[in-house]
């Protein structure tokens, strides 16, 4: 079984080749000038901005989409690692029974019924109408009741003052946070988030995001076109990040 | 809290007549120069701009925070970018750094600014530390997302 893991990995240079041989195509880094939403208004539940996960696409080793989450969300750390914020994180599974090793990018999963909303006891913890859960930092306490709740560990909390923060993401010490869709730059009319667009960028195409009401969104064709489960179904929780191929 | 940062603005209002009723070149902080300096008028009076700052920032900040509006006028991102010093070498000084912007006049009314334990002093640009990696070179922009999702539909998905 180890070789068809092997095979498969194989298959995925040859893929990454041809794509980086191939017409190099990625979406624009700079908002586009008519911008999916006009800035002033509203978010609506219209939109349902979603993720689909492609676990057979994901190379081991491979870690585009966490060092572009870090670069998008200045999100260093203090090399320590059991503290530091993790917005996405690679896991490693390997089946117990054949040795087949799996990776996945794994992150706020997004949930249409967050548990961490529910527990929230300042409100600071919230859905926006598309779907993204986030915290509001404004009125975060820090008390990790969240963190406690999330059943995927998405959540990290700030220990430490920080002074190295990107415009596009304020973050500090005493708040809890996780990953908000790349909030910002989907506002200003970006059609891709960091993670994906470094999948992308790398030929692997594992991650894909998109709008779920759109049936013709990249997300919604990648889910046409194979099965997708989500994790922990036995919750209820419906998340909007959804993984196939396993 | 912010009843007292308005009694606060209000006593300054007050007591301590503001001679700059318009920007007039005025300079806005003791050391460098921001672009605010050569701009005749902020987003809103200047009046009301020293009395109502962080009102229209509170109310924005609600906004976006919630409802994703992105309007520039009232967000404090757009407030740094206008009102950062640059010294000599072009090099951005913190707003809340002793004599810039903020901190001048916070410190002059006993009032914290809480806004930058989190946000950015600086224009802080996020591609710009992509760049400096070198991690985008050599990728030229040929297309849109939209023939991307067509480039998506040839290559990724078994028919
Ligand atoms: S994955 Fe965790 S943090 Fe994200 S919405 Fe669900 S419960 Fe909340
Ligand atoms: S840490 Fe912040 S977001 Fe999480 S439950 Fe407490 S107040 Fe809410």
């Amino acid at each position: 079984m180890r070789n068809s893991s092997e095979l498969t990995r194989r298959e995925f240079i040859v893929k990454s080749v041809t794509a980086i041989s191939a017409v190099y195509v990625i979406p624009d880094l700079i908002p586009k000038a008519v911008a999916a939403k006009p800035l002033d208004l509203e978010v609506s539940a219209k939109t349902k901005w979603a993720i689909n996960v492609d676990v057979n696409k994901c190379v081991d080793g491979c870690t585009a989409c966490v060092e572009a989450c870090v670069d998008e969300n200045g999100l260093y750390g203090f090399d320590r690692p059991e503290t530091d914020s993790q917005w996405i994180r690679k896991l490693r599974i390997k089946d117990i029974k054949t040795d087949k090793v799996t990776t996945l990018p794994m992150m706020c999963q997004h949930c249409e019924n967050p548990p961490c909303v529910d527990v929230c006891p300042t409100g600071a913890s919230f859905r926006r109408e598309d779907g993204i859960v986030m915290v509001n930092q404004h009125t975060c306490i820090g008390c990790r009741y969240c963190m406690m709740a999330c059943p995927f560990k998405a959540r990290s909390f700030v220990h430490e003052n920080l002074t190295e923060q990107v415009t596009s993401a304020p973050r500090g010490k005493g708040c809890v946070e996780s990953c908000n869709l790349c909030v910002n730059r989907i506002d200003h009319g970006s059609e891709t988030t960091a993670c994906e667009e470094a999948c992308m960028k790398e030929g692997h195409h594992a991650i894909t995001f998109g709008d779920l009401a759109d049936p013709n969104s990249r997300v919604s064709l990648a889910m046409q076109a194979k099965p997708s489960r989500r994790l922990r179904e036995d919750l209820k929780l419906k998340q909007r990040v959804t993984y196939s191929g396993f | 809290m912010s009843q007292l940062i308005k009694m606060l603005a209000i006593s300054i209002m007050v007591f301590v007549p503001i001679s700059s009723h318009s920007h007039d070149g005025e300079k806005h902080s003791l050391i460098g120069e921001s672009k605010a300096d050569k701009l005749d008028q902020c987003v809103e009076p200047t009046e009301v701009m020293q009395k109502e700052h962080f009102e229209f920032l509170y109310h924005q900040r609600e906004n976006t925070v919630e409802k994703g509006i992105r309007t520039k006028n009232h967000s404090l991102a757009n407030c740094i970018d206008c009102h950062v010093s640059y010294d000599e070498k072009g090099k951005a000084i913190p707003v809340n750094a002793e004599g810039q912007f903020c901190q001048t006049c916070h410190v002059k009314t006993a009032v914290n600014i809480d806004c930058f334990s989190c946000h950015a002093t600086v224009p802080r640009d996020n591609s710009s530390k992509i760049k400096s990696t070198g991690y985008n070179q050599n990728i030229h922009i040929e297309s849109t997302a939209n023939n991307l999702v067509e480039y998506y539909k040839e290559t990724n998905y078994e028919k």
